[in-house]
């Protein structure tokens, strides 16, 4: 399957000061890619490189086979982009701005008017059609950014924090929506929230002053852990000895963290520690989480 | 696709409040103009008459026009791209399937479909004299044409200023500074030199006596290319320089 969009070697800098470094990015159909970092990461940098606003210092953009930057109008026809602050219009109403960028991506009058019913269903505005947008809450400002990225139906989304500012139930339906978008396109989603991207995203890149410092699943399978509480408490040397065990880590008084032999089922783990006598009190499953896989990309591994 | 966002450019402009100020108060000051024009002309013995009406019209109402253009345009122009800049609004256009000249094109040709307003008001007032009157329609028209001109020659410089600066202030300032230069270049300048001949109140002022001149006509095109073409290389640099 040909990949929606790919970056071969993109970078930026601005006055000579690079802010991104050589970035080689994949999007393929069903991808919701999160781009993570810190603030000042460089990830809004490369949200407006993606979405044209921004030319590459060095590089290539491809859109579904088109160089952005040479075939702008057929690459950009596919893109549906909603930066940092969503771009409204504040005098018009909800139904006018989403026709007029309707429009201005191509679709005839027809189109427009079926496209705006779909989208504004989509995003719960179906209310608002006729409210002026600087009369809307920040929340549903933010779902007429969202209907407008997605009104020309793109192949891919690029969305720059799209869920700033909504209240929980907004988030989740937001996420829901994205999902539902990437069945048959690519989505790259930006934020500084992690939960947001574990919640959402397939494929996470984190960024450190514009370098990929990690770029893959979300969850690596290899590196699952358990958490474990125990009535006794052995010394951590006497528990990285069992035959089950890789690695310990003492997280408060009775608690542990462990990482399993390669082939060894949490069963095993729980017969050694019986026939010990340190008696289990719990035992958790823990598959490391984004946080401290962006700790560990962003500060340096925590061992 | 320029005229569908000129079309668009001009409608979001008439949602506002600032453009129905700015026909509310031009429409106001135009017509106490015209009415004083009237009762002066009126107040004249015939044989001190050395004008016909029209050039009267033409001189008061239209060279008041012109003042009003001049001090309208700087803050229409600077909407459309500083404040677009800032408030993360020309994303809306820079992620669209749209070249950088369409984008331009459409900016400038939505703030002149604006200006027709303003440019159609004297003609329409002095028109409102044909029943009761003989009047000089060519002259008018060509004054009208003039005006104009004269719009579209300080759309294209507040553009410029626009696309150039991210704060409205400054662009605004910008664009002030340079249009009130061109104004009184001819003042204390050698007619027929070059720096005269940059001065826009000559070539408008054969248009309000009804003269129409290809130099002149040449000069307000000139000037809307070249900061058009400034504009435009200046668009193209903010993608580049970011």
């Amino acid at each position: 399957m040909p990949n929606l969009l790919t970056t071969t070697n993109l970078s930026r800098s601005y006055q000579g000061t690079q802010v991104v470094v050589p970035l080689d990015l994949q999007l393929m159909r069903g991808d919701i890619l999160g781009l993570l970092g810190p603030n000042g990461a460089g990830k809004s940098t490369i949200m407006r490189m993606l979405s044209g606003d921004l030319a590459p210092s060095h590089g290539k953009i491809e859109i579904c086979g088109y160089d952005l930057i040479a075939q702008s109008r057929h690459a950009k026809q596919q893109i549906g982009y909603l930066p940092e602050r969503p771009p409204l219009h504040r005098d018009q109403s909800v139904d006018e701005f989403l026709s007029d960028c309707a429009r201005l991506r191509g679709l005839n009058r027809l189109q427009t008017s079926q496209a705006i019913l779909q989208t504004k269903q989509r995003c719960g505005l179906e209310q608002s059609g006729r409210r002026l947008i600087r009369n809307l809450s920040k929340g549903f400002q933010q779902r007429v950014g969202l209907a407008q990225a997605i009104i020309h139906n793109p192949r891919i989304i690029i969305l720059d924090e799209p869920t700033d500012g909504l209240d929980p139930a907004q988030i989740r339906q937001v996420r829901e929506l994205i999902r539902e978008l990437s069945d048959d396109r690519g989505v790259i989603l930006s934020s500084h929230i992690l939960p947001e991207i574990q919640a959402t995203c397939n494929r996470v890149v984190i960024l450190q002053q514009g370098k990929t410092v990690y770029a893959g699943d979300i969850t690596p399978p290899e590196q699952t852990c358990y958490r474990l509480g125990l009535e006794q408490n052995p010394d951590e040397a006497l528990i990285t000895a069992l035959p089950a065990v890789s690695a310990t880590e003492r997280l408060h008084t009775d608690y542990f963290r462990i990482s399993l032999q390669a082939g060894c089922r949490p069963n095993e783990l729980v017969q050694q520690i019986l026939s010990q006598g340190w008696g289990v009190c719990e035992l958790t499953p823990e598959t490391i989480s984004l946080e401290q896989l962006f700790l560990q990309a962003t500060t340096g591994p925590s061992q | 696709m320029s005229g569908y966002l000129a079309w668009i450019e001009w409608r979001r402009l008439m949602r506002t409040p600032l453009a129905w100020t700015m026909l509310g108060l031009g429409l106001c000051l135009l017509s106490w103009q015209f009415l004083g024009t009237l009762e002066i002309f009126n107040g004249m013995q015939p044989a001190s008459r050395s004008l016909g009406l029209s050039h009267h019209l033409g001189l008061q109402l239209y060279g008041l026009t012109s003042v009003l253009v001049l001090i309208i345009t700087p803050i229409l122009t600077t909407r459309s791209f500083s404040d677009a800049f800032r408030n993360g609004s020309y994303a809306l256009l820079s992620s669209s399937p749209l070249s950088n000249v369409t984008i331009l094109l459409g900016k400038f040709f939505g703030i002149l479909l604006f200006q027709l307003l303003f440019v159609l008001m004297p003609l329409i007032l002095s028109l409102s004299l044909f029943s009761g009157t003989q009047l000089d329609v060519g002259l008018l028209l060509a004054a009208t044409l003039g005006l104009l001109l004269l719009s579209a020659s300080f759309t294209a410089i507040g553009l410029y200023f626009s696309v150039q600066n991210e704060n409205p202030g400054i662009a605004a300032a910008g664009s002030y500074g340079l249009l009130l230069l061109i104004s009184l270049l001819d003042q204390n300048t050698e007619s027929g030199s070059f720096i005269h001949w940059l001065a826009w109140p000559s070539h408008y002022l054969d248009l309000q006596l009804g003269l129409v001149r290809i130099s002149d006509l040449a000069y307000f095109l000139l000037v809307i290319l070249f900061f058009l073409g400034l504009a435009l290389h200046q668009l193209d640099n903010r993608r580049i320089q970011g």
